[in-house]
């Protein structure tokens, strides 16, 4: 009963997917306006919320959509920002495109070989797979320091002015600007790999695997692609983060990162790209405030945060309010 | 709706607070998570530095915004870097434990115009990344160079070395063995051990089986430390007459209290001794041990804060409180002073501070309390390290 | 051959203080279905509260041991009647959430209250120095950790197995509704095994402190050991975990003698291996 009831909202959901493409799509630029309206002096912020915010989103593919659990998947971030630092300081690749480029070609080999890995277990093996996996990688970067600089983190990533013509400078605003349309377009793109057949099918797969096979797919060729979909966002964010912060350290392939964006994620909402988005903001809106107002005991809150969230709002921040929304919406009709 | 009045709230409380004349130095440190112990000894020695010369500097008034990086993450500590400088208006930055973090900053200052001051992140190459970037902490080339005259005059010829594997551990493994093999010691076997340890018996199993007469050991201070000296004890190495030499991270007086006797009698060179005996070091630990409150929390990162302090009041004092960094870095080149751990100097050259290593044997005081008692001095050690990068 | 025994011995060692720590993690987890994050935030109560009794009052190290394993249980009991009820059932993922705030909470008051320096618990004369095994010597307190590993083990299984709350406890776990129908009072089968996890936890948290040693970060810094540990072990069972613990102490113990520059690496792939072989872990219960 309650699969047939998703179904046909999910079939609605395709009807108003576009139109609610083009509003998420405006709903991101006018936040990042705002964004830049009310803080154009912490632009360094705003701009490592769009790098994570892809990290958060590129998780919620595997997790939100294809119900893998990971507590792993800074792996892909962290894949793409070394593959875009490498490339500016050892290959000379120091064009902004182009660095994203590899940071999205890094994140995708990431996201194959991790998705290989984590794919044969589910539940919590599954969750043990991709701690092993992370911790793999930090200690692959760390072993290989004369590739990524170890624990000193790769430093002199100098990248050019993007086409050109704007320099990354103390400000910021090339960073943000230039993080902000990435962000945009990664969301569209996304919008459309959700709701495409493929989309459908890894949803499918979520709910109901033996059923997907018996139907003559193979759930985990399709989960596999998604994971490689997955690393290719998330190492996007890295590229970005490389980009803006020009450097590029452990912390970005770390256990914390891999749980931090796990937390986001359930904090949003999985299941949904705005649920993502939300996570993020409000997580680093909120880490930033409370870690700025007290240094030193700040973690509490966070803590706090997070019981609130769930004992108030148990599907997420954006999950409760789109619930409520829609119950009003099936009320009034 | 809330982000607005938020954002109204904060421009109203920075409007209320940029008065005249006041002079912001930003200190970016670990104040949480696993390091929040060195975070408070940044504290504790700058409070202390403010509250012996005051909160004034001519008439300015000086302001220190904190900003917390927990763990070593680059991009956060230059997004913070980037606020401080932007958003707050700081004229100085200051602080840093970890490498990458301080790394991450070098490539802003210049276009802020803001010098940075190192309060303790350790890697010798942190001063070449800019002209603006002066360290009033170590290296641990500075720190671990001397142990090896040490040992060979204790008359040991055959080291295992044994270091965590990172940065700071790979810099003292290089620094050792440059230094061992110069007095004509030989390193028997390098043994570069994962931060994660927790069990370190296999180690002094390898320790054991090396043949060594004795080991040089690197960890970072902390949880690591305390298995670490414990399991050498445990394992009958100390007792097997296995000499044991090391960096002073290894026995910070923070630490002695859990180490307890099975730190007695371990020999670290270091540049401060919370003990060390002298006037300037008393008004110094009596200052900040009432900044941090427990007197036992006091370690070597508030003594790299408090000379912080007085290099950037020197700073402001050279520029009369104008924004000017390259002219505030030249005022300290060569700046020497007293500081607490004893004399010490800025080399003009490097930006690094020059001073005193103490070789320091840990032992027990009447009340039954630990410490590190000061019994060679090396006197104006530079940072052998630079060499090693250049 | 002397080296492998050597090494044999501080695998032993270290293997049974993780299954110490772990087991209360065991229960949660595979009987009670709460991924419980939580739970090195449990044993560190346990440490601070042994360490202020042993350490600050100058109690033995046994009746620190008893305060600190009733005080956790104490201090928990209002976090699940509050929190933790909530999430009985619930998603993983909203179980993570909710025992990671729990987590950052407990690291944000302990680092407030007790200050952030490493805190030992002082051991008696008896547990005190090293024993001598012929060919080598080993602390006495490992050996203690041992004993206490096989007491807890065998204590857990009989209480499990054997007794008229274990076979509560199982129905309860495997189908909720259908023991509360047959009288089974499902809500304090589940209060008292939380307090047992919890105080399992506690016990874990004391007898571990020299090897794991106490601080406001513990609870975060060995939270993925405690978890791979069960996992690979499979959730829930007793000589699963007891087998895990021994295999992945030998695993890592040898990888650090052989060579500690790739222990990292060592250890992770093996967990690797095992969790492929055996997805299920090593004894764990069919869903």
């Amino acid at each position: 009963m309650a699969t047939m009831n998703e179904a046909a909202t999910a079939l609605a959901a395709g009807r108003r997917g576009l139109g609610r493409d083009l509003a998420g799509l405006a709903v991101i630029l006018v936040l990042a306006a705002i964004g830049y309206l009310l803080f154009p002096n912490n632009l360094a912020l705003l701009t490592r919320i769009t790098a994570i915010a892809l990290l958060v989103l590129s998780l919620d593919l595997v997790t939100g959509y294809c119900g893998v659990a990971t507590l792993g998947h800074a792996a892909l971030f962290g894949s793409g920002a070394y593959a875009a630092g490498i490339a500016a300081v050892h290959f000379g690749i120091t064009d902004p495109l182009l660095m994203v480029a590899a940071g999205i070609l890094g994140g995708a080999l990431a996201g194959l070989a991790c998705g290989i890995v984590i794919l044969r277990a589910h539940g919590l093996p599954q969750l043990v797979l991709s701690i092993a996996l992370i911790h793999l990688f930090h200690e692959f970067a760390n072993k290989a320091s004369s590739w990524t600089g170890g624990s000193d983190g790769l430093a002199g990533i100098a990248p050019d002015p993007l086409i050109g013509l704007f320099a990354f400078d103390l400000w910021g605003r090339t960073a943000y600007v230039f993080g902000v349309v990435l962000l945009a377009i990664v969301f569209v793109l996304l919008r459309l790999v959700v709701r495409s057949p493929f989309g459908m099918l890894c949803r499918g797969i979520k709910e109901d695997p033996i059923r997907i096979r018996a139907m003559g797919a193979s759930p985990t060729i399709a989960l596999l692609k998604m994971y490689v979909i997955s690393g290719a966002v998330a190492g996007a964010g890295g590229a970005l983060n490389a980009v803006s912060t020009q450097v590029v350290a452990l912390d970005s392939l770390s256990f914390t990162l891999s749980a931090e964006s796990l937390v986001m994620l359930v904090l949003g909402g999985t299941g949904s790209l705005f649920g993502a988005l939300t996570g993020t903001i409000v997580f680093m809106f909120f880490e930033d405030l409370v870690s700025a107002a007290n240094p030193f005991h700040w973690l509490t809150m966070v803590g706090a945060l997070l019981i609130a969230v769930v004992l108030f709002t148990p599907k997420g921040l954006y999950g409760t309010v789109a619930a409520i929304l829609a119950r009003r919406r099936g009320a009034g009709r | 709706m809330k982000r607005i009045i938020l954002a109204a709230l904060a421009a109203l409380a920075t409007s209320v607070a940029a008065q005249a004349d006041t002079i912001k130095v930003g200190v970016v440190g670990p104040f949480s998570g696993p390091f929040a112990l060195q975070g408070k000894n940044f504290k504790a020695g700058i409070d202390a530095y403010m509250a012996v010369n005051g909160a004034k500097v001519g008439d300015d008034d000086i302001e220190i915004i904190y900003r917390d990086v927990p763990q070593a993450d680059p991009a956060q500590s230059k997004a913070l870097a980037q606020e401080l400088v932007v958003k707050e208006g700081v004229q100085y930055l200051a602080g840093f434990y970890f490498t990458p973090d301080a790394m991450a900053v070098t490539p802003l200052l210049e276009q802020a115009n803001v010098p940075l001051v190192i309060m303790n992140a350790a890697t010798s190459a942190i001063v070449t990344k800019s002209p603006l970037v002066v360290r009033t902490s170590f290296t641990l080339w500075q720190t671990s160079t001397p142990i090896a005259k040490v040992a060979k005059d204790a008359g040991v010829s055959k080291i295992i070395s044994v270091v965590s594997d990172y940065g700071p551990g790979v810099d003292a493994e290089n620094a050792f063995k440059a230094g061992f093999e110069a007095v004509g010691g030989e390193i028997v076997e390098a043994i570069r051990m994962p931060l994660s340890t927790n069990d370190f018996s296999p180690i002094m199993q390898r320790i054991k089986d090396s043949g060594a007469e004795g080991v040089f050991a690197f960890l970072p201070s902390g949880p690591t430390t305390l298995g670490f000296v414990k399991a050498f004890d445990e394992n009958g190495l100390k007792d097997g007459g296995i000499k044991f030499f090391a960096p002073g991270d290894l026995t910070q007086e923070s630490d002695l209290p859990a180490l307890g006797d099975a730190a007695l009698g371990l020999q670290t060179t270091f540049h401060y001794a919370v003990s060390h005996d002298s006037p300037e070091n008393k008004a110094f630990v009596e200052a900040a041990a009432k900044a941090i409150g427990n007197p036992a929390e006091l370690s070597f990162p508030a003594v790299g804060a408090y000379d912080g302090m007085h290099v950037i009041y020197k700073m402001i004092e050279a520029t009369s409180g104008e924004q000017d960094a390259q002219k505030a870095v030249d005022a300290v080149k060569g700046l020497s002073w007293t500081s607490p751990r004893g004399p010490v100097s800025i080399d003009p050259e490097s930006r690094h501070i020059t001073q005193n290593i103490y070789l320091r044997e840990v032992a027990k005081a009447d009340d039954g309390t630990y410490y590190n008692k000061e019994i060679q001095t090396f006197e104006k050690q530079g940072d052998p390290g630079l060499a090693a990068v250049k | 051959m002397q080296t492998i025994f050597s090494i044999a011995v501080d695998a032993l060692a270290y293997g049974m203080v993780l299954f110490v720590i772990s087991i209360g993690l065991s229960v949660t987890l595979g009987l009670m279905r709460v991924v419980n994050l939580a739970h090195g935030a449990f044993a560190m109560i346990g440490g601070y509260i042994a360490s202020y009794a042993a350490r600050d009052l100058g109690l033995g190290y046994g009746a620190a041991v008893l305060i600190a394993v009733f005080g956790t249980i104490v201090i928990a009991i209002p976090i699940e009647r509050l929190l933790y009820r909530r999430i009985y059932g619930q998603p993983e993922l909203t179980q993570v959430l909710m025992t990671i705030g729990i987590t950052f909470c407990i690291i944000g008051i302990a680092n407030y209250v007790f200050g952030p320096t490493l805190k030992t618990i002082p051991l008696p004369p008896s547990l005190e120095g090293s024993a001598d095994l012929g060919f080598r010597s080993i602390a006495v307190h490992r050996i203690f950790a041992i004993v206490c590993g096989l007491a807890v083990a065998g204590a857990l299984w009989f209480a499990i197995e054997k007794t008229a709350f274990g076979v509560k406890l199982r129905a309860a776990v495997d189908n909720a509704a259908m023991a509360a129908a047959l009288g089974v009072r499902t809500e304090v089968v589940y209060a008292v095994s939380f307090a047992v996890a919890v105080g399992l936890a506690a016990f874990g948290g004391v007898v571990g402190a020299e090897l794991l040693p106490v601080e406001p970060y513990y609870a975060l810094r060995y939270m993925v050991t405690f978890l791979v540990v069960v996992s690979v072990g499979g959730a829930g069972s007793i000589p699963g975990a007891l087998a895990a613990c021994l295999l992945l102490g030998g695993i890592d113990t040898t990888g650090r003698y052989l060579m500690p520059e790739f222990g990292e690496f060592f250890f992770y792939l093996a967990v690797i291996a095992i969790v492929c072989v055996f997805p299920r872990g090593l004894a764990g219960r069919m869903k």
